[in-house]
């Protein structure tokens, strides 16, 4: 998942006109009931899993997985909840987003900052290294990653996770922040720097300002990224009372291998944020991974 | 203000220290804990720690050696290869018949593109959780809709034989991955000049002959980023195997990231297991440098 440089995007331009008006209404109707079924299918997974985490279990087994519910329930939310530990789950992912994402987001756009704007050497080899973090596998550094931490005292806790997760985030976060600073013309940076401004002022007063909206679309994909890490939190996190959703989840799924409805409730309540989260922001994530990637 | 423009045009910005130390913390966190590891991953690739014992001993290429004769290897490098030609192959044509569909004349846009693109938020392991519930041999929906519509010989127990465990899993990876290339073939299409369908209209070419002759070289650099950045992901398959199969029935899902992971954790081998991931990253590397070297240009 990765974008290059910001631009406009969501233009309603249209570019299968016809010149009839006639059959291209038809033609219209036709598609969107297409698409519509298609989009029925696509997200049939996500509607049987809300149909059957809120019914009793014996309704879903009398009944099969495809029938319309006889009975409605929440106490499959309740058990989920009790017995997948999701109170602290919850909390320990939240803590690590909270921590990693701002911290992530500062250093990538000091080092975007300094890649696009200030005069840096071998510029173009450390763009290239650190590029080269977005082809690099996270279990090519398990091994070390284990023993580091094991050594720094830190296996076991969300914060030995700090480290890896901004490693990993940083190559993402750099090329599209660095991309975004270059569209800022030089001349606003010159005029502050003849009132006198410093390269430290210049970039929390005006760049950081002025690129809102990239911020704000890294932080989003960097919270999802983090809220969905698996591998990094699977080795390093053993107890039930530090593990984060993803690993949760998979020992949840373990338990509950047999209750189906307590299963889709589970599952439901570790997805619902980031759902809730990406339809709210849909525009910010969709704008930031299409924008201008097309420069090639 | 002639003193401003003076100033603007000398391009001197910042002292010769001042862009490192903007530089330093991102740099120091990515050398730490994924430049220094990935490296020292080498080393431990050419000796034959047990991931436990205190000492260990130097082999050489041994555990490199060891590769071609390792049957399980064998399977998963074909399963790798199988998992990213099909999961970029599947993903970029229905994205780009689905941008292709949505930019045309269309009710309901937003929500249908909303729909497409919402398995690619999902947590991978909800995304294994959901499918290995759906192919749930007894209670699954997916063998209950064969058995609805007749079609009872077909329901299987997906996950759990070799013929078809490998392809069960790769089904979520195409739901997952069908929504990004088909939100950037979207803005790519919104992005192709109208004046170009209507020349071509006046020259008198079929819808089928714009499509080839004027859409898909239009959409050349979306294809690029498209595939540059799918091979960078297909190649790192790990989250997804392990979550649904376990590398199982036996070793029939088993791909490279997996299988170091047991070498490593379950089997004590991780000399061994590390050479493995060595081998994927460089490949890794290999196919991604091309998209690298075209984002470190000069705009």
């Amino acid at each position: 998942m990765t974008i290059t440089a910001p631009a406009p995007v969501d233009l309603p331009v249209d570019t299968t006109q016809s010149t009839s008006p006639g059959p291209k209404g038809r033609r219209g109707l036709v598609m969107t009931f297409v698409l519509v079924v298609i989009a029925l299918f696509w997200i049939s997974p996500l509607a049987l899993l809300v149909i059957t985490a809120v019914r009793p279990l014996a309704d879903f087994i009398g009944n099969g997985p495809l029938s319309w519910p006889d009975q409605l329930t929440w106490s499959n939310f309740k058990d989920a909840w009790d017995i997948g530990n999701f109170a602290t789950t919850y909390k320990n992912s939240a803590i690590l987003a909270a921590i990693k994402v701002p911290l992530g987001v500062l250093f990538s756009a000091m080092l975007g900052f300094a890649l696009a704007k200030l005069r840096m050497r071998f510029r173009r080899t450390v763009m290239f290294t650190v590029f080269l973090g977005l082809t690099i596998p996270i279990y090519i550094t398990i091994v070390p990653v284990f023993i580091m931490m094991r050594s720094l005292g830190a296996t076991d806790s969300i914060f030995g996770l700090i480290g890896p997760y901004l490693a990993f985030g940083i190559p993402f976060e750099v090329l599209v922040l660095q991309s975004f600073f270059r569209q800022i013309p030089d001349e606003i940076i010159e005029a502050a720097k003849v009132d006198g401004a410093g390269d430290w002022r210049v970039f929390f007063t005006m760049i950081l300002p002025l690129s809102v909206p990239a911020l704000v679309t890294v932080a989003i994909l960097d919270a999802v990224a983090t809220w969905n890490e698996f591998l990094f939190a699977l080795i390093l996190l053993n107890s039930d009372a530090h593990k984060t959703i993803p690993v949760g989840l998979l020992n949840f799924q373990g338990q509950f291998a047999n209750n189906n409805t307590g299963l889709a409730a589970g599952i439901l309540i570790a997805v619902v944020p980031i759902l809730i989260a990406y339809t709210l922001l849909q525009r910010w994530i969709v704008g930031g991974l299409t924008a201008g990637s097309l420069k090639g | 203000m002639a003193t401003t423009v003076a100033v603007a045009k000398q391009p001197k910005r910042g002292g010769r220290w001042s862009p490192w130390l903007f530089a330093l913390p991102a740099l120091v966190v990515y050398v730490a804990f994924l430049v220094y590891p990935a490296v020292s991953s080498l080393w431990f690739s050419l000796t034959n720690w047990d991931g436990l014992s205190a000492t260990y001993k130097f082999v050489g290429l041994d555990n490199y050696f060891k590769l071609p004769h390792d049957p399980v290897v064998i399977t998963a490098v074909r399963n790798n290869l199988i998992w990213t030609v099909v999961t970029i192959a599947v993903p970029t044509v229905i994205g780009l018949l689905l941008a292709i569909a949505l930019n045309g004349k269309v009710h309901g846009k937003p929500i249908l593109r909303l729909i497409f693109y919402t398995p690619a938020v999902l947590p991978l392991v909800s995304i294994a959780s959901i499918w290995g519930w759906l192919y749930n041999p007894q209670y699954g929906a997916i063998n209950s809709f064969l058995r609805l519509i007749g079609l009872d010989g077909l329901a299987q127990p997906w996950l759990g034989q070799d013929s078809t465990a490998l392809w069960a899993v790769m089904i979520p990876a195409i739901w997952l991955r069908t929504g990004f290339p088909m939100l950037l073939y979207l803005a790519a299409l919104q992005g192709i000049p109208n004046e170009l369908y209507e020349a071509a209209t006046v020259d008198g070419a079929t819808k089928w002959q714009q499509f080839w002759h004027v859409t898909m070289p239009s959409l050349r650099p979306a294809h690029y980023i498209v595939l540059a950045l799918s091979l960078i992901d297909s190649f790192k398959v790990f989250d997804m195997i392990y979550a649904m199969t376990y590398g199982g029935p036996g070793t029939s899902t088993q791909v490279m990231g997996t299988w170091m992971y047991f070498n490593v954790f379950q089997y004590y081998q991780a000399g061994y297991g590390t050479a493995i991931a060595v081998v994927i990253t460089l490949v890794a590397i290999a196919v991604g440098i091309p998209y690298v070297r075209s984002q470190t240009k000069e705009a």
